[in-house]
């Protein structure tokens, strides 16, 4: 693994970044952190890894953990606020079913590996799929599956932008990392 | 050895716990993690004894503190703890490495250029992670004295999948360790040891820890008077989602007297001070889940 030390800007890089609208934020104020920054520590070792940003995995667990509370709470005949309470901890377990369901398959099929890629992948799609489906609907959670439908458009941008910009992306990545 | 009963596998302290962990980290995409650790934190609070340990324990931290305010200080512990061996089992299955800030680093590398050294820690953040990183980036040999684990199976298991490198022993085998621990520090390694608490039949020295009568291993002090050696406090904190602070203190420099007694007194009371410091600062970290004073089992 690769690591950057005594550099707190790093904590910018876009390569610490998973998607496309976190590394274009990241990249953004990486070119804006070339002043001194204050209370810096010691020492300080960044590893460069895709994951590595906490802003950007919590902002995607709350958003996915609402939209997929949203469309439980829509789904469930019952009064609305009894529905948001009864929502909140089954959205939980139904965002652990992929892992659950699919994790021993995938142990089974791939052996005992990571799989955090794959699992990903599927439980994204599938949140496409239902959010898909509610998009079409007439109820009111229809609006948070535009909204899921907003952020994928803004991410896909994002990505475009980044590919035309890729070789500054990367000329600034190297001047901080080297 | 008697095999232990197959429902003991989910005993708190079983390894049906560790499997699982490892199943997360190699299954779990890291944006859902914060749902998945949540709601895992929230499950382990039906873990009683650990639960009314930790509140009477944040009791004693923060004098008068109700009950129910320590109720959520607990879950906030739990799902500190959760993170905190998540980061350990995503180092070790997949070579993942949190961001790591040092305070104290001229401590720091004072003890990796010395001829042997103690390094006194508790049970916070990540000891183990920050371990494997001395282990990773240290010229010296590093050697955890730790208590083995209670579960035979569980044992294994972390015997199985002890990091490369790290050299790891279990304070069971009192004499035989002490004579084979100072041959480590003579030969200019590190030993780390935890100085918080007494766990099973070691020696040990009293102390007043805020304000309360209890015991700290006395061990490490003993080691650092047979050695001549200086003992570092090094503390590894929690900041939040893959980000860890390693802070190192001031030795403790045991001058050898004619009262071996007051030696000790003096070294127990400047660790204890440090220990308390940081306790204060970072409570959701101490993870202790046992009642650390006597008066409190009782």
């Amino acid at each position: 693994m690769n690591v950057v030390v005594n550099r707190p800007e790093a904590r910018w890089l876009p390569s610490r970044h998973r998607f496309a609208l976190a590394q274009l934020v990241a990249f953004a104020r990486l070119r804006q952190s070339d002043q001194q920054i204050e209370n810096a520590p010691d020492h300080l070792i960044l590893p460069i890894d895709r994951d590595q940003s906490a802003a950007e995995v919590y902002a995607v667990a709350v958003w996915v953990f609402v939209t997929v509370a949203a469309y439980l709470t829509a789904l469930l005949p019952m009064p609305l606020p009894l529905a948001i309470i009864a929502a909140i901890p089954l959205a939980s377990v139904i965002l652990h079913l992929p892992i659950v369901l699919g994790g021993p398959i995938l142990r089974l099929i791939l052996g005992d590996n990571d799989h955090i890629k794959i699992v990903s992948v599927a439980t994204m799609s599938l949140l496409i799929v239902w959010s898909f489906y509610i998009a079409h609907g007439d109820s009111w959670a229809r609006f948070a599956a535009w909204f899921f439908f907003a952020v994928l458009a803004c991410n896909a941008i994002a990505a475009v932008i980044l590919w035309l910009m890729r070789g500054v992306v990367r000329a600034e990545e190297s001047r901080c990392a080297r | 050895m008697t095999q232990p009963s197959w429902w003991q596998r989910f005993d708190v302290r079983g390894v049906f716990w560790r499997h699982l962990l490892r199943f997360g980290i190699l299954n779990v995409p890291p944006w859902i993690e914060p749902v998945v650790m949540a709601s895992w934190s929230l499950f382990f609070m039906f873990w009683g004894p650990a639960r009314r340990a930790v509140i009477r324990n944040l009791g004693v931290i923060k004098p008068g503190s109700f009950a129910t305010v320590n109720f959520f200080r607990c879950y906030r512990l739990f799902w500190n703890y959760a993170w905190t061996i998540a980061d350990n089992v995503r180092f070790k299955e997949r070579r993942i490495i949190p961001d790591w800030e040092f305070t104290g680093w001229d401590h720091f590398q004072e003890m990796q250029q010395r001829d042997g050294a103690i390094l006194l820690t508790a049970h916070m953040g990540s000891y183990d992670l920050g371990a494997h990183l001395f282990s990773e980036t240290s010229s010296r040999r590093i050697v955890m004295v730790r208590a083995p684990e209670t579960n035979p199976e569980t044992r294994a298991f972390e015997q199985d999948r002890a990091a490369e490198g790290l050299r790891i022993e279990f304070n069971t085998r009192s004499t035989d360790l002490a004579i084979d621990l100072l041959s480590i520090i003579r030969d200019g390694n590190i030993v780390a040891i935890q100085g918080d608490r007494v766990t099973g039949e070691i020696g040990f020295l009293p102390a007043t820890v805020f304000g309360r009568a209890t015991r700290v291993p006395a061990g490490p002090f003993a080691l650092a008077l047979a050695a001549r050696v200086p003992i570092y406090p090094v503390f590894v904190v929690r900041l939040g989602r893959r980000r860890y602070r390693l802070m190192t203190a001031r030795p403790i420099e045991l001058v050898r007297s004619r009262d071996r007694d007051d030696d000790f007194r003096r070294a127990v009371e400047q660790w204890v001070g440090e220990l308390e410091h940081v306790i204060r600062e970072c409570w959701s970290q101490w993870f202790t889940f046992e009642p650390y004073w006597p008066e409190l089992v009782a």
